[in-house]
This record gives C-alpha cells, structure tokens and sequence, in this order.
C-alpha cells in the first residue's frame, strides 16, 4: 500500500511540474524515475526484478527486439527502448532533411504549382501537413509549414493565422494515421505490438474519414478570412522553391533516406525488421551520407526528448509494478460494467480530454497497461481499445493551444513574426473540429468493430 | 582624442512610484530616446501588424497553466513579446544606441553592455498610494487594488525572466525611495549620479547620442 501511495504521489508531483514548466521536463522525469527506483522499488517493494523489468536493459540482447519473424503481439513494460531508438533515428533524418531544404523547397513547391491562389494553398497545405505528419514528427512539419506560410502570407497579403491553425490540425490528424506519426502511437504500437499496417489500416483509415471532414469544417469556417487580404496584391515576386535547397547532394540523399524510411516502416510487418531496427538504420544512412554535416546533425538531435522518456517509461513503469494502473482499469470496467462500447468511448474521450489540457505522451504512456489490464480481465478486444486510445491522444490535443507539441510550436513561429493566436482564436474552430474528429472516431469505432 | 561611448539607463520601478516621469525627464536631460510601451509601435512596425495586439500581452507575467514551452518554442504570447522586446532592446545596445529603458528586464537582459546603468525606483505605500489616486482618479481601495495588482504582475514578469529578484538591491546600480526627494529631486540626485559615473568611468569622454 506504501508503494502504491508513494508511486501515485511521484507521479503526480512529475505532472505538477511538468505543467507548471518552471524545470525543463527532461530533468523532471529523470528526476522522478529516479526517486521511484529507489524509494519504490528499493525501500518499498525491495524488488531488484521489478527495477531490472521497468529498466528493460535486457531487451536490447532478445532477438524479437530486432527482428520479429512472423505476426507477433509480444507486449513490453517499463523503459521502451525499441521507441527511444526509433524517434532517435527518425530526428537525425528529419534534421537532415531540414538541414538540406527539403522542407521550404516541397511547401514552395506546392504553392507554385497552384500558383500561389489563397484557397487551392489552404487546401494543399492542410494536406501536405496531415501526409508529411504520417512520417515524420508533427514538430519538425509544423516548423517549417508554420514558417513558410508567414512567409507566404506576407507576399501574398493574407492572414497566417488561420492556415497555421489547420495545419496544427492536421499534422496532429495525419499523426494519428500510423505507427511512427506521433509519440504516443510509437509507445502504443512498440508496446503493445502493433505493426504499421495495424495502424494505417486501423487509425490511417479513421484519419482519412476525418481529414475530409476536417478540410471541409476549416474551408467554411476560415473562407472569409483567407480571401479578405486576396484582392489587391499589386505587383509581387513569387519565391524560387530552388531557392531553398541549400545544398543539392544532401537534398537527394536525404529525399532518398526518407523515400528508404517510408517504404521499411510500410512494409516491416512483412521484413521483420523492427521499429528498433528501421530507426538505427535510417539514423546511420542519415550520418554516413551527412559527411562533415554528421558531428553538428549529432548535435542537433534532441537528447532533451529523449531524456524525458526514459525517465517517464520509469515513473510509469512503477505505476505499473506498484499495480496502480489496475486499480485505475478496475475503476474503468466498473463505470462501464460489461459493456464494450461504453469502454471504448470513455477511453476515447477521457484521452481526448485529458490530452486537450496535459502532455499526451506521460498520459499514454499511463494509458497502455490499463488498456491491458481493461482487455485482460473484461474480454475486450485490446486492438479496439488501443486504437480508441491513440484517437483520442492525438486528436483530443488539438483542442487547446499546449494539447500537443505541434500546437504550442506553431503558435510560437506565428508569433515570433508578429501573428499573435491567443485561446481564443485558437479555440474558435479547433476546439469544435477536435470534437467533431473524435466523434467521427467514435462511429468509426463502433461501426467497425462492434 | 575623444572616443565616443554609449549610455543605456535602465529604470525599474514600483507601481506608483513615478519611476517612469523620472525615466522620462532623464531622457529629456540626457537628449535620449525612452523605450517603454512606446517599443510596441517600432516592433508592430518592423513586424507589420497592428500594435493594439501587442499591447495586450506587455510586461505580463507567463502563466504557466495556459502556456507549454517545446523545444525552446512557447505558446505564451506574453513570452513571445517579451522576447521580441529583449531581442529590441539588444539590438539597440549593439548598435552603439544609447537610451532610456523603462522596466521590461532590462537589468538583467542588457547586462554586460557597456554604458548601462541601472535604478529601481521605490516609494513609501501611503505617497504612491495619493499618487495614484491623483493621476488615475480612483478611490483609496481601488487604488490600492491596482497597486497590488501591478506590482504583483510587475514582480511575476520579472522573477520569470531574471534570477535575480526584482526590486532586490543587489540587481541594481541604485535603489532609490522616490518619496525622499520627490520625482524632480530624485530625476536630479540620479542626473548628478549618471554624470559623475560617466566622468569617473570614461574619464569624460563624450556621450554617443
């Protein structure tokens, strides 16, 4: 009982200060991991096994970690390695493909090839964001969307804010749609199991209902504002997207690298390479092409990142081992009793919620071994559960300004030039198109699997 | 020959206090530009925007409930303008510009240029209290709830950016009680500190305006 108490209290202290944002969150969770392994598992449980499990250094030397031959589920707890691996890998690429110009070239490019009208870029641009975010993390796609799009919108005299807002929007939506396109779906799918196929066909198929929508919700609402500063442009110097390659062997490798990490993570299923694998191999193919560029994309990777999920896996994994996270799926299946959608739609809006106000990474991280716990002793199919939770992670964080990463890094290179979006103008339309998206998941959900 | 040096004031101050009529008359005595809330119209301007927006957020303490920092990116406005202000005001002091700067960290953000000098400006409670009333027509208790209102967001905005505290005298050239001397009395004893630091100093040399 000490354990769990003490267990709740570590992890409630990580969240207070990770939402109050006075210490960065790295050393937060690393801070906090480290005060559970030895109060919790040391003085409390006195369990060198449950430390060594939550640790999980032992992964790195099973073959499944690897290489998996044929369909497994193998489930995994404490510190996942095979996610910290991956996300490593894919920043070196993404810092390679930033570092070459790739990003400001494909924007500029698209906007040439609609020549530059307001609506078809707004268009274009929500879609690009939603399909790069497939791939790569929705940070570094908003960085450099939300930068272009200022840029573009001083040329072409319209208003940034609302096309940056739907663009956050559907770097978050298209995040949803595959195993690597967002944080907590990399935690879910090295977790529990789950292959890219899983996720493309699962939550990639709702997504893509829910980008339709999305696209249409954001035309109305936003169509007024876009064509007010449209008329009257007067003379003006469209940008050369060749202008943006900084340097043109880097563009080729890098396009290559991240043609190459696509087509692994599409088929890895059928492979058997590993998430693990992919992000090494790519992350290497990155820095044996950077040249003399290796040492500063090393550099450049953010540690920080990766830092804050160790020491989260940590503080989770105590939850877990402490049986916690149990409790909390018992509290789930009493609510629900023994009805299966009901399940599914308080694990789907409670996330969303939930992800709207905190970091979804710590509260999917939490979520999995209730899932577990909820699938185990309830009978409920865990994939549902599991896809009810990524939705809800990731589309429940569009409806403020801190839900997710994207959002508060988008606001950020909007204001940096002068565009200021407060919660209310952010709230406006994202906040009704987050509730639309998670209840077009919800009958997805249901009309799928039920 | 004489080289010519640049003079930065940095005048911090209570709410009340008159800190920033004496920031004023110190410019006027020196022949310098003032930065206060007026570096909102060069920022609106360089950015192109409207300065109503950035009015807003100026000298507003981050709350950290309804902001999220990524990356070094933050989705507090009141940050982002901050930091486009700091970035001003740095920008400015490497130019070689000399100017008055009323609040907005400057202490601490312009540490290290040379020529800058730095005051925080208190008073006693009862005399910014009836100052207060004075200039903005307000009753006792209203008054009294601005002071502290301000003051509070003042010392947030500060202590969010600065590790030292503000209005600690350690962060400062020079505290000074306005209600000693009065705004006048107070703008001349800092005219006659400015003047014998720049002699003492820069064995003086000329000020570059």
């Amino acid at each position: 009982m000490t354990a769990q108490v003490l267990a709740v209290i570590i992890f409630i202290v990580m969240f207070a200060l990770i939402v109050a944002d006075k210490i960065e969150r790295h050393i937060v969770s690393l801070g906090c991991g480290l005060v559970m392994l030895v109060l919790v598992f040391g003085i409390c449980m006195r369990s060198e096994a449950a430390a060594a499990e939550t640790l999980s250094l032992q992964s790195f030397f099973v073959p499944n970690f690897w290489f998996q031959a044929g369909e497994t589920a193998e489930t995994s707890t404490g510190i996942n390695w095979a996610t910290i691996i991956f996300i490593a890998g894919m920043m070196l690429m993404v810092e390679g493909m930033g570092h070459s110009g790739f990003f400001k070239w494909l924007c500029l490019e698209i906007a040439r090839a609609v020549h530059y009208r307001t609506i078809p870029i707004f268009i274009t641009f929500m879609i690009m964001s939603a399909a790069l975010s497939m791939f790569i993390d929705s940070i570094t796609v908003i960085l450099f969307l939300a930068a272009v799009t200022v840029e573009l919108a001083q040329i072409l005299r319209f208003d940034p804010v609302p096309m940056v807002i739907a663009e956050i929007f559907c770097a978050n939506l298209g995040g949803s749609a595959t195993m690597c396109g967002d944080p907590p779906n990399v935690i879910i799918g090295t977790s529990l199991g789950y292959s890219f196929s899983d996720f493309i066909t699962n939550t990639g198929v709702i997504a893509g209902i829910s980008l339709i929508f999305v696209i249409l919700f954001f035309y109305f609402s936003y169509r007024k504002e876009l064509l007010a500063g449209a008329e009257g442009r007067g003379e003006i110097v469209y940008p050369n997207p060749r202008e943006a390659i900084t340097d043109k062997k880097n563009f080729m490798c890098s396009s290559l690298i991240f043609i190459v990490a696509v087509i692994l993570l599409i088929t890895h299923a059928q492979t058997g390479l590993t998430v693990a694998t992919i992000g090494v191999f790519i992350g290497a193919l990155t820095l044996l092409t950077a040249g003399n560029s290796a040492l500063l994309l090393l550099k450049r990777v953010d540690y920080k990142t990766l830092l804050f999920f160790i020491g989260l896996f940590v503080v989770v994994g105590g939850l877990e081992q402490t049986g916690v996270l149990e409790s909390i799926a018992d509290l789930i299946a009493r609510l629900s009793g023994d009805n299966a959608m009901l399940m599914v739609a308080i694990v789907l809006w409670l996330s969303a919620i939930a992800s709207a106000f905190v970091d979804n990474i710590p509260f999917a991280a939490t979520m999995i071994p209730v899932i577990r716990s909820l699938a185990a002793a309830q009978g409920v199919d865990l994939s549902v559960l599991a896809w009810a939770l990524s939705m809800g992670t990731d589309i429940g964080g569009c409806g403020t300004p801190i839900g997710a990463s994207a959002n508060v890094v988008g606001i950020s290179v909007a204001a940096k030039n002068g565009h200021f979006i407060g919660w209310g103008r952010y709230c406006r339309h994202s906040a009704p198109a987050t509730v639309l998206v998670v209840f077009i998941s919800m009958i997805c959900i249901y009309i799928r699997y039920f | 020959m004489v080289e010519k040096r640049n003079l930065i004031i940095s005048v911090g101050r209570e709410f009340g206090s008159g800190g920033h009529v004496i920031a004023e008359d110190l410019a006027k005595r020196f022949g310098l530009p003032i930065y206060d809330h007026g570096m909102l119209d060069r920022i609106a301007q360089e950015k192109n925007v409207d300065k109503k927006t950035l009015e807003k957020y100026d000298e507003k303490p981050v709350n950290h409930f309804f902001s999220r920092t990524v990356s070094g990116h933050s989705s507090s406005l009141q940050d982002n303008l901050a930091q486009m202000q700091f970035d001003f005001l740095k920008k400015r002091a490497d130019a070689g510009e000399s100017f008055v700067v009323v609040g907005r960290c400057s202490e601490t953000v312009l540490k290290g240029y040379k020529g800058l000098i730095t005051f925080f400006v208190l008073g006693d409670s009862d005399v910014k209290l009836r100052r207060v009333m004075d200039v903005y027509g307000l009753s006792e208790p209203e008054a009294r709830n601005m002071m502290a209102k301000k003051n509070w967001k003042r010392k947030s905005y500060h202590n969010y950016y600065c590790k030292k505290r503000w209005g600690d005298a350690a962060n400062y050239d020079l505290c000074i009680n306005s209600s000693r001397l009065g705004l006048k009395g107070t703008a001349d004893f800092l005219e006659i500190y400015i003047r014998t630091r720049l002699e003492t100093e820069a064995g003086g040399q000329m000020i570059k305006k």
